[in-house]
């Protein structure tokens, strides 16, 4: 389970920049292992994560690295839920149509399977736009451990 | 850090790529880029070694979609190899084993483009 530790990070920062996507992946990495998740399912929430955070990157932050983002970790019972935060422009990716998988194999081209992907292995997914209470967008993927 | 990297070889003729550490949105151009190449000078029989793979995200994946339609359309195909369980079910999720020949080891699938190739010629 996660330690109660004044001194443990539940919260990483990052600039626009998918230099940083391989630090995030460790960070959240390293909490859903000490969580208790099997190894296929801490891979399973890093990709997502990872997915979601590259589509921010690209999509909303064009890849400018003076914009920055937060991704934060926190545990509810069996949940383990983790929080993208961004400044960028209210876009929720939740409402991207899913892809029928036998038509995009039809039409090879590439892109588009992020957000696929993060509904495929998440348990739970939500997005709550900015607002006057909260000044980020929040992007909230949420895996039970079984 | 040193993410990512792409290493080509030819084995009995046929472009090999040989890929190590994460492959994701920041690293998936450097194989973008090796691919393109390839494709470039004509060469349209790619095996793709995944033994020293470590991470794969959709932005991996993209870049054998880039390309495989093309490669194809010319006769040739991009066959992937070596893949270690955590990347192989990230291609799984999506269905991507549909789409691509994956084999045990680079030798196979070297040995299907010669057998393809006799064929082929044989006709």
């Amino acid at each position: 389970m996660q330690q109660n530790n004044a001194t443990y990070n539940t919260e990483i920062c990052a600039s626009g920049d998918t230099a940083e996507l391989a630090k995030i992946r460790a960070f959240v990495e390293e909490r859903a292992l000490k969580f208790g998740f099997s190894e296929a399912d801490v891979m399973k929430i890093t990709l997502a994560v990872d997915e979601a955070c590259s589509n921010l990157v690209r999509h909303a932050y064009h890849h400018d690295k003076n914009e920055q983002f937060c991704v934060r970790v926190e545990t509810k019972g069996d949940q383990f839920i983790v929080s993208i935060l961004d400044n960028g422009p209210t876009f929720n990716p939740l409402n991207v149509a899913s892809p029928d998988m036998k038509e995009y194999f039809k039409k090879l081209k590439p892109g588009g399977l992020g957000v696929q992907i993060m509904r495929m292995v998440m348990d739970e997914l939500s997005y709550i736009p900015a607002s006057q209470t909260q000044p980020q967008n929040a992007l909230r993927l949420a895996k039970n451990l079984r | 850090m040193n993410q990512f990297g792409v290493d080509h070889r030819t084995n009995s003729g046929i472009d090999c790529l040989y890929l190590r550490g994460y492959l994701d949105a920041h690293t998936a151009p450097q194989l973008e880029s090796a691919l393109g190449n390839l494709v470039e000078k004509g060469k349209n029989k790619v095996v793709v070694n995944f033994n020293d793979l470590d991470y794969i995200s959709s932005a991996g994946l993209g870049v054998f979609m880039v390309f495989i339609e093309d490669v194809r359309a010319a006769g040739g195909d991009i066959k992937l190899s070596e893949m270690k369980p955590k990347v192989y079910n990230v291609f799984d999720l999506l269905g991507f084993p549909l789409l691509f020949e994956i084999y045990n080891a680079d030798g196979e699938a070297v040995s299907k483009f010669e057998s393809a190739g006799a064929e082929n010629a044989a006709e």
